[in-house]
């Protein structure tokens, strides 16, 4: 449909006659406007009052809460609410009022291959006993809880050697920064031994569960992906107060609760990542080219490093310092084999296709060097 | 400040009830306007507000020397100069970093030290939209075809909300005497604007956030695994998606001036179903094709040089249009695409090799024969590399082994409605519009809310405008 096509540029003053469309007086269009905000208030109030609840303290929170409180009071007392509610529910959507995540979590999340070929004892070039193709130094002498399926233990330092048929899973988690960089992790880690899964979710964080539940998903990824490595990005939406999956208020932002809290959020994070014997590389926040985000993120960076210092089998990539500029602050250009090299995307926050390449590729990197990931398994040029 | 958001439905009421109070006041209306279309700027970011006053600035000063030059030679250099002073900012803006990168590597070749400044320079909002637009002003004004306005007229011109970020790109002529005359306050088109309103809100929101998800992203992100199908769909959804996105903006400004008595030119005219690539441009973004013709291919000489001259002509106009969309080879690549396929349809037109279709069904061959042109073009357009879209276009043919990934029946669905709706006729949108007239003020706000209601919940789940981060 294109609603400019089908209408000609009209006259006012003949006022509709053509078309038969009736104009009508600039106060009774003020009535029209006024009525269609006061019914999209009712409807959403109550959701736009919790997002304002959460957002960073400031002018701007205050006065949304000021104005929204009332509105949502409103709208729960007639109902109105309840039908934005209602009908979100029926075509698979929640609404978040109800206590669930405003995003369901993701259907999408691939089956870790489970045929007798793939779990066969003895199949891979490298095959040991357990059929998980661990014979190599990185491997994994007891095929882990999963069947024998080439899943790692916890008890195991390093990730299996792969093979063309007992490939390495990889998936990506977390928020745009993850999304992105799953994209271009699929050009970094080679296809005939490593099947990436990018299950990266715009706009999502651990400080609101309410939204998008990322332990819960966490769970479903382990259960289902059995993963040996997880690339964990996220924490940029997270600068605003913790609310809980029913979406009351945590721990507010700006408050001492705050810190110990979101560490407990990382951890608990880590320790389902690394339930069933994956492997977790925990990316940190980079440079961004708001000043008013640094000191957060360098915060939330530093919460991430010793959560991964605490928790068996994780390891922390400081992409923070990876990238930032020879003398500390932001820079959208590296110094890549003799070049000069755009990496970052315009908005001083994101990558760009080349900047998740090799943000894919250190990260492999730091895995190899921690956790023994085999160079084969990817691309060290971009 | 974006259209979807709930900051735009505040300041929108705001400047609504300003606008219509100050109606019959010249001066303080256009000081009011000047002022909140400032202010919608300036809520991306204010630094750039002065920017924006800068052109406004810049434009009226060269009209008003080139208006005051007296002889034709010295109003030429007086116009080129102008022209030239506009293009400072877009090219700094638009070019610097990839001119620096490249600049500076060749020092690096060369073993050389030095290095241009390594800046990332942010491109403003808008500021192709309104250099364009104060180019229009200057060129018209040198060719006799507009007199100078005022001072507060050139610059609501400019900076008037409603096009600011995307366009349409308007014409001073067009523009300018809406500006000076007092516009009807009896007779407002509200059915019609909101018509535009909500299905540039049901093309942005619905379509083209969910074809981009679904498909798009992910095959254009990794092309080199796609299966065929997949690379088909993807390739005919960005078709969709580059549509819906952009169509829809400008539908939504056209809306919005619209509830403000203003008029403003048609942007797309169903470009999908364009019967030839000269068809499809003049459908297709049709206020930048005729800027591009009016103000980059006419000056070139047009068609007035004799038969090779035009295709160069046309090459050249098209190139730069490409180079306009951004530094990159897959743009130049995109333009001169384009540029060919003009210059072969002016040469088969010449031969006499191109009529008319003369049924339904032919009508129906010669559009998807365009459209599946233009979606070649598209490849490259969106292709983040001229690998990736050499890539993409091989697994047209070599990926029908892979399984299908991303093709879902919802996906087939959305992509041929939007191609189907390509044909919907006009009396059926203006049927709506004119039942939706007949309503009264608080019966018609509440429909609007459904509808309003119905195209969120028909997004995809999560639109961040609305919940997330825009609050």
């Amino acid at each position: 449909m294109s609603a400019s096509e089908t209408t000609q540029i009209h006259q006012p003053r003949e006022r509709g006659a053509r078309f038969g469309r009736r104009l009508m007086p600039a106060g009774r269009v003020l009535v029209v406007l006024l009525v269609t905000l006061l019914v999209w208030t009712l409807l959403y109030a109550p959701s736009m009052k919790r997002a304002a609840d959460a957002s960073p303290l400031g002018i701007r929170r205050t006065v949304s809460l000021a104005v929204l409180t009332p509105f949502a009071a409103l709208s729960e007392w007639t109902g109105i609410g309840e039908l934005a509610g209602a009908i979100e529910r029926a075509t698979g959507k929640e609404a978040g009022s109800q206590g669930g995540p405003f995003v369901p979590p993701p259907e999408d999340i691939p089956l870790a291959p489970r045929t007798p070929d793939e779990e066969g004892p003895g199949t891979g070039q490298n095959g040991g006993p357990g059929g998980n193709g661990n014979g190599g130094t990185n491997g994994n002498p007891d095929g882990g809880p999963n069947g024998g399926d080439g899943g790692a233990t916890a008890e195991a330092d390093s990730i299996r050697a792969p093979t063309p048929r007992q490939k390495l899973r990889v998936v990506i988690v977390g928020d745009s920064l993850a999304a992105g960089l799953g994209f271009f992790a699929e050009r970094v880690f080679r296809p005939r031994l490593v099947v990436v899964s990018g299950q990266g979710r715009i706009s999502t964080g651990l400080a609101r569960p309410d939204y998008f539940n990322w332990p819960f998903t966490m769970h479903r990824i382990v259960d289902r992906f059995d993963p040996d490595l997880v690339i964990v990005m996220l924490g940029e939406n997270d600068h605003q107060s913790l609310q809980t999956v029913q979406g009351h208020r945590d721990a507010p932002i700006g408050t001492s609760s705050w810190p110990t809290a979101y560490r407990e959020r990382v951890e608990g994070m880590m320790r389902i990542a690394t339930s069933q014997g994956a492997k977790v590389v925990w990316a940190g926040l980079p440079v961004s080219a708001n000043r008013d985000l640094r000191e957060h993120s360098l915060r939330q960076n530093a919460i991430f490093e010793r959560a991964a210092e605490s928790v068996d089998g994780v390891t922390y990539f400081d992409a923070w310092d990876r990238f930032r500029a020879p003398k500390g602050g932001y820079t959208a250009y590296v110094r890549e084999a003799g070049r000069v090299i755009l990496i970052r995307a315009a908005d001083g926050l994101h990558f760009n296709a080349v900047g998740y390449t090799i943000l894919a590729r250190e990260i492999a990197k730091r895995a190899s060097e921690e956790f023994g990931l085999s160079p084969r398994t990817f691309e060290t040029a971009i | 400040m974006l259209f979807p958001t709930v900051d735009f439905a505040i300041f929108f009421v705001l400047v609504f009830v300003g606008h219509w109070l100050l109606n019959h006041l010249e001066r303080p209306w256009k000081w009011f306007m000047i002022a909140a279309s400032y202010v919608f700027y300036g809520w991306w970011n204010w630094r750039f507000v002065p920017l924006l006053i800068g052109v406004s600035a810049m434009a009226q000063l060269g009209a008003i020397a080139v208006s005051r030059a007296r002889s034709p030679r010295l109003r030429l250099v007086v116009n080129g100069i102008a022209v030239a002073l506009l293009l400072v900012p877009l090219a700094f803006f638009k070019y610097y970093g990839f001119l620096a990168v490249n600049v500076t590597n060749s020092f690096i070749a060369l073993g050389m030290g030095y290095s241009l400044p390594l800046l990332q320079v942010v491109l403003p909002v808008g500021i192709s939209f309104f250099t364009f637009m104060a180019i229009s002003y200057v060129v018209d004004v040198y060719r006799g075809d507009f007199e100078v306005a005022g001072w507060t007229d050139t610059f609501l011109y400019l900076a008037f909300f409603p096009h600011l970020v995307a366009g349409p790109i308007v014409r001073p002529g067009e523009l300018i005497p809406q500006i000076r005359e007092r516009r009807d306050e009896r007779h407002v088109d509200v059915a019609g604007a909101s018509w535009l309103i909500l299905g540039g809100l049901f093309k942005k929101v619905v379509v083209s956030s969910f074809l981009a998800a679904a498909i798009v992203d992910p095959v254009f992100g990794d092309p080199a695994v796609s299966s065929g199908p997949d690379a088909l769909f993807a390739i005919l959804g960005y078709a969709i998606v580059i549509y819906a996105d952009f169509s829809g903006y400008t539908d939504i400004a056209i809306g919005v001036a619209r509830l403000l008595g203003f008029r403003f030119p048609l942007n797309f005219d169903r470009p999908y179903a364009a019967t030839s690539i000269q068809d499809f441009w003049r459908r297709w973004h049709m206020t930048l094709s005729r800027w591009l013709r009016d103000y980059l291919y006419i000056p070139l000489g047009g068609n007035r040089r004799g038969t090779r001259r035009t295709y160069i002509n046309v090459m050249v106009t098209m190139v730069l249009g490409g180079l306009w969309h951004g530094a990159a080879w897959t743009f130049v690549f995109w333009g001169a695409y384009h540029g060919a396929l003009l210059a072969v349809h002016q040469w088969r037109v010449r031969r006499g090799d191109v009529r008319d279709p003369d049924s339904g069904v032919a009508v129906l061959r010669r559009s998807a024969a365009t459209f599946g042109l233009v979606c070649v073009g598209w490849v490259f357009f969106r292709a983040d590399s001229m690998e990736t879209a050499f890539v993409l276009l091989g697994r047209l043919v070599t990926g029908w082994a892979t399984p299908t990934e991303f093709v879902t029946p919802m996906v087939v669905f959305t992509v041929a409605g939007m191609l189907a709706l390509q044909y919907w006729p006009k009396s059926l949108g203006l049927w709506v519009q004119s039942g939706l007239s007949r309503l009264r003020p608080a019966p018609m706000g509440i429909v609007l809310s459904i509808a309003l209601l119905a195209i969120v919940t028909l997004g995809p789940t999560g639109v961040a405008p609305f919940i997330y981060f825009q609050f």
